[in-house]
């Protein structure tokens, strides 16, 4: 079976109205899409850069403030600039794009223009029939970027063909590879993207990849929604990558160990990996062995104190966070993951933080156990 | 429990309280023959008015009981226009034309004597229409000619997607969107230009500003370009409103640009400075209206509208300011479609507002009042046969003056398409006045259309379901934690998607897109409203001298401001200083140094 589309999607800068999209997106997933959506008021540089990383089939722009005949004009120009013009473009704004709006726009390269009154059916035939095709052969990536892009669709989309060859990009110099995992709404995503405002503020030149993982829905679609959270690692700095699990369970994908393998070679400082929402029983970097440091991340209402005692990676993980410490039973989940801790008696590290909160020290501290700052050794000596 | 726990415990008390007086007024003898007594009073003194056709009516219209219970029901159930607990209206008289001719009912002689000789001051004209287009130049060219024959300036104004989302006109990414939807503003600059030959200090003046996520910025901005054109002792005169609404935000529009906390942080900011130094002003205006066009239902509309007044509420409390301070500063706006419930939203909702205000907040009179702003449903409109969408407003204009709203936009039947040009603003604008004026509807008699039975069945069903959703946000710990955790806004989203599967498997009829449809579906000839390029550039060069001219003293501003950020004082005064030097742009960006970005929620 050929491997699901791959699109993104995005509603232009200075535009918050997601509500067609949010309701698109849905529809795409059910009818086997793969939907890296990136979100609202997005400038056309976020959108061309996740466009290569994710190396997607076609971008999908929703626009209803107006200006969208020039915004749609550069994301073609920009792709084209940047040797991406294999990624395609179509888009929508109900009446706001009229009729010789989207004729001048397909003039400059727009695909397709939906108008208002076209059902959700007719967007998903669309889309199957226009980039359901295999790709032709592909054209020399103008970047490393994005051969690293091309190489990831590659492995991705036939695992088992490529195995685990070696990366012929980059430099050999392995990255830090750091593995975060923990239940859904726990905060991971955010997490990281406060960890990645520090990597990027700490020194102005390391690099940092992101292997993101979404479940797929049944019928292959998934929506792969991090991007549109992680608004400090849209740079050029940063490569993300969103996968969708593709049936496996456990919190990655089939092709993860391949496409990590391939990133960790790939000249970055760190490499983070963040699974889906996991389960108690999930241990998701067990087996493949490229995780230099695995960190899990715990909401503080997990229950009763005995479902502690039945999540594996309690026992596994380097380092546990609390995340929400500022909840009311933060205090609590502390003292307990702490006792539960104990009995491994391993130096897991147990820290607090508010991911959401701007400049959190918690998350500073982890920051340094991760980067391996001066500082977090001798704190740890202190304790 | 928080305090929106307490008004759901107010309104059930209340109207328990309203079942007991109900129940007193048939057994207690004394009170029930007072309140008969109190009735034919009141009835006795409606003046009459005159219709053109020569046939008198009472300006105040009552149902037609004489039984005390029934009286008791109604006057304490709804009261009287501009009475607790103001079901019928936060006014008397609102949009009755001034008596040419009084006919006293009042036959026992006891009017007070000079009072019939009293001259009554005309209301303000409840027609705002919401205007911002290209320059500021340009948006204050379109106010001049609205405002042409109307004897109060009431602007309304719409700012383009940079400005809504704090950023400049230089920010990488935005030319295309300059002046689009809305006016560009950068600097104080584009301020006096965008208010220029209207007389803020006036008392027939009043601007309305629709921003909220850079609000407090816009607004010390505003303040500003007061002071450059009429001196420093304007501020205290300034009238107007500035919509500052960051829960709505996060739950519906998406304009926010700090983090949850920071913004309402400095929204109190900005609402402790003007229940100081500006009391005519505005500082906020909730606002339901974004929800409903996020394709909220009617009901969540007005619950979450309510629910986040009471927390703004809690919040300007407790930073110390007194409820009867800003209480009567606090300002609604709601959307009005089609659906049935709209017949009484805003009627439940200023009840409901006014027994939590008085029971819960303990605000007094003044502090009880849901003085309402209407638009009528821009997401209503279709692009399918557009011209219809004159009639869809129509009605729209008559339910929001069914629920005597204190001031109304009426939306132009080509906004589907663009900012709305001239044409079609005028059309919308005499909607107003037809209805208004010309018809008789409401110009001779309050509660002409109140209180029908049908009304009364819609007003109990809706609060009922208010309420229901109050105590859903309170289980979840009240409005903020409902907020991040995404309550409201996955409701609002739901609903949305329920909204249009309806109109795709055809049980909510539009007609000309599901239903009678034409087949043809040629492009309608509208002119559209575009900012040319060139205009755009201009205001890119205006924007780039400015920032040239004030390059050092923008820095000291800057680093002033973000220290003051910093320390956790009020910002606004900071912010006052900053703006006479510093763009939109260059503030956000500095703050957002301090207390970090927006995480969009998905």
């Amino acid at each position: 079976m050929a491997a699901p589309i791959r699109v993104l999607t995005a509603v232009p800068i200075c535009d918050g109205h997601d509500s067609a999209i949010n309701t698109i997106n849905l529809e795409f997933i059910r009818h086997g899409i793969e939907v890296v959506y990136l979100g609202y008021h997005r400038p056309v540089g976020d959108i061309v850069r996740a466009a290569i990383q994710e190396d997607v089939r076609a971008i999908g722009i929703s626009s209803y403030n107006g200006g969208h005949i020039e915004f749609f004009a550069e994301v073609v120009d920009l792709l084209r600039k940047k040797g991406a013009d294999d990624i395609k473009v179509f888009g929508g704004g109900g009446g706001t794009i009229t009729h010789d709006d989207a004729k001048l726009m397909r003039k400059k390269g727009v695909d397709e223009i939906f108008f208002a009154g076209t059902s959700l059916e007719e967007m998903v035939t669309f889309v199957h029939q226009r980039y359901g095709k295999p790709r032709a052969k592909r054209v020399k990536a103008k970047s490393v970027d994005q051969q690293l892009a091309h190489k990831l669709t590659e492995t991705e989309d036939a695992p088992k063909k490529i195995g685990n060859r070696k990366s012929e990009i980059g430099n050999s110099r392995k990255a830090r590879v750091i593995g975060f995992t923990g239940p859904g709404g726990a905060g991971k995503t955010t997490l990281i993207d406060e960890l990645v405002l520090r990597f990027l503020q700490k020194d102005k030149k390391s690099r940092v990849a992101i292997l993101s993982h979404d479940p797929s829905v049944i019928g292959e679609g998934a929506l792969l929604g991090d991007r549109a959270t992680m608004i400090n690692s849209q740079n050029d700095r940063v490569f993300m990558r969103s996968m969708a699990t593709r049936g496996q369970a456990g919190g990655l994908s089939p092709a993860t160990k391949d496409c990590l393998a391939l990133l960790a070679s790939s000249g970055f400082d760190y490499v983070i990996i963040e699974t889906v929402g996991t389960g108690q029983e999930a241990m998701p970097f067990q087996k493949n062995g490229l995780v230099d440091q695995t960190v899990l991340v715990m909401n503080p209402d997990y229950g009763s104190r005995l479902q502690l005692q039945k999540i594996v990676m309690l026992d596994l993980a380097d380092i546990v966070v609390v995340n929400k410490s500022d909840l009311q039973r933060a205090k609590t989940a502390h003292t307990e993951i702490e006792q539960r801790l104990e009995q491994n008696r391993r130096s897991q590290r147990l820290l607090d933080t508010v991911a959401k909160r701007h400049r959190d020290p918690g998350v500073d501290r982890l920051f340094d156990l991760i980067s391996g700052n001066s500082k977090s050794a001798k704190e740890r000596r202190k304790k | 429990m928080s305090k929106l726990g307490l008004v759901v415990e107010s309104v059930d008390k209340y109207n328990q309280f309203v079942a007991d007086q109900v129940q007193r007024a048939r057994t207690d003898k004394d009170f029930g023959r007072d309140l008969v007594g109190r009735w034919n009073d009141i009835k006795a003194k409606i003046p009459t008015s005159r219709t053109p056709t020569g046939i008198p009516l009472p300006r105040l219209a009552l149902p037609e009981i004489d039984e005390a219970g029934e009286i008791a029901r109604y006057l304490f159930g709804e009261g009287l226009p501009g009475e607790f607990p103001y079901l019928n209206g936060a006014y008397r008289e609102m949009y009755l034309e001034p008596i040419r001719e009084v006919e006293s009912l009042e036959k026992n002689g006891q009017a007070k004597k000079g009072k019939s000789a009293k001259k009554i001051v005309p209301a303000e004209e409840p027609t705002r229409l919401f205007s911002g287009l290209m320059l500021a130049e340009d948006t204050n060219e379109r106010f001049h000619f609205l405002t042409a024959h109307q004897r109060t300036h009431r602007l309304s104004t719409a700012f383009d997607g940079p400005t809504l989302y704090g950023i400049d006109s230089d920010a990488d990414g935005v030319f295309g969107k300059i002046g689009e939807g809305g006016v560009a503003i950068d600097t104080v600059e584009d301020m006096v230009r965008l208010y220029d030959g209207f007389d803020l200090g006036s008392a027939n003046f009043s601007a309305s500003m629709t921003i909220s996520g850079p609000a407090p910025i816009i607004m010390a901005m505003y303040i500003a370009a007061a002071k450059r054109r009429f001196g420093p002792s304007v501020v205290p005169k300034l009238r107007g409103t500035v919509q500052a609404d960051i829960f709505k935000e996060v739950q519906a529009q998406n304009e926010t640009i700090f983090p949850i906390e920071p913004s309402l942080r400095f929204l109190t900011d900005m609402v402790e400075f003007t229940s100081h130094e500006m009391p005519r002003w505005y500082p906020i205006s909730i606002s339901g209206y974004h929800i409903g066009e996020a394709g909220s239902t009617p009901v969540q509309q007005a619950a979450y509208t309510l629910s986040n007044g009471f927390a703004y509420a809690e919040m300007f409390a407790a930073r110390g300011i007194p409820v009867d301070q800003f209480g009567p500063r606090l300002s609604f706006f709601l959307d009005c479609g089609l659906d049935v419930e709209y017949i009484a939203l805003a009627r439940v909702s200023r009840r409901i507002w006014a027994i939590g205000m008085r029971d819960v907040f303990g605000a007094g009179p003044k502090a009880q009042l849901y003085k309402l702003h209407t638009q009528t449903s821009g997401r209503s409109l279709i692009a399918a046969e557009f011209k219809n969408n004159l009639t869809r407003t129509a009605a729209e204009l008559m339910l929001a003056y069914m629920n005597a709203t204190n001031s109304c936009h009426s939306n132009s039947a080509d906004e589907p398409f663009t900012t709305p040009s001239e044409e079609w603003i005028r059309l919308a604008a005499h909607g107003q006045a037809i209805l208004l004026e010309e018809s008789g509807i409401f110009k001779h008699t309050m509660n002409m259309l109140s209180g029908s039975p049908g009304m009364k069945a819609v007003e109990r069903a809706v609060e009922a379901a208010i309420l229901e959703e109050f105590r859903e946000i309170e289980r979840l710990g009240g409005v903020l934690a409902a907020v991040e955790e995404r309550y409201q806004r996955s409701q609002i989203q739901n609903a949305a998607h329920r909204y249009e599967e309806q109109i795709y498997d055809g049980t909510r009829p539009i007609i000309a897109l599901n239903k009678y449809r034409n087949g043809d579906d040629g492009a309608p000839e509208v002119k559209l409203v575009r900012t040319p390029r060139k205009k755009q550039q201009l205001q890119v060069d205006r924007l780039t001298r400015f920032k040239k001219k004030n390059a050092e003293k923008s820095k000291r501003a800057l680093d002033k401001l973000a220290a003051v950020a910093e320390s956790g004082k009020n910002c606004f005064p900071a912010l006052l200083d900053a703006v006479e030097v510093c763009s939109l742009g260059q503030i956000t960006g500095r703050l957002q140094q301090v207390v970090g970005r927006f995480r969009p929620m998905v």
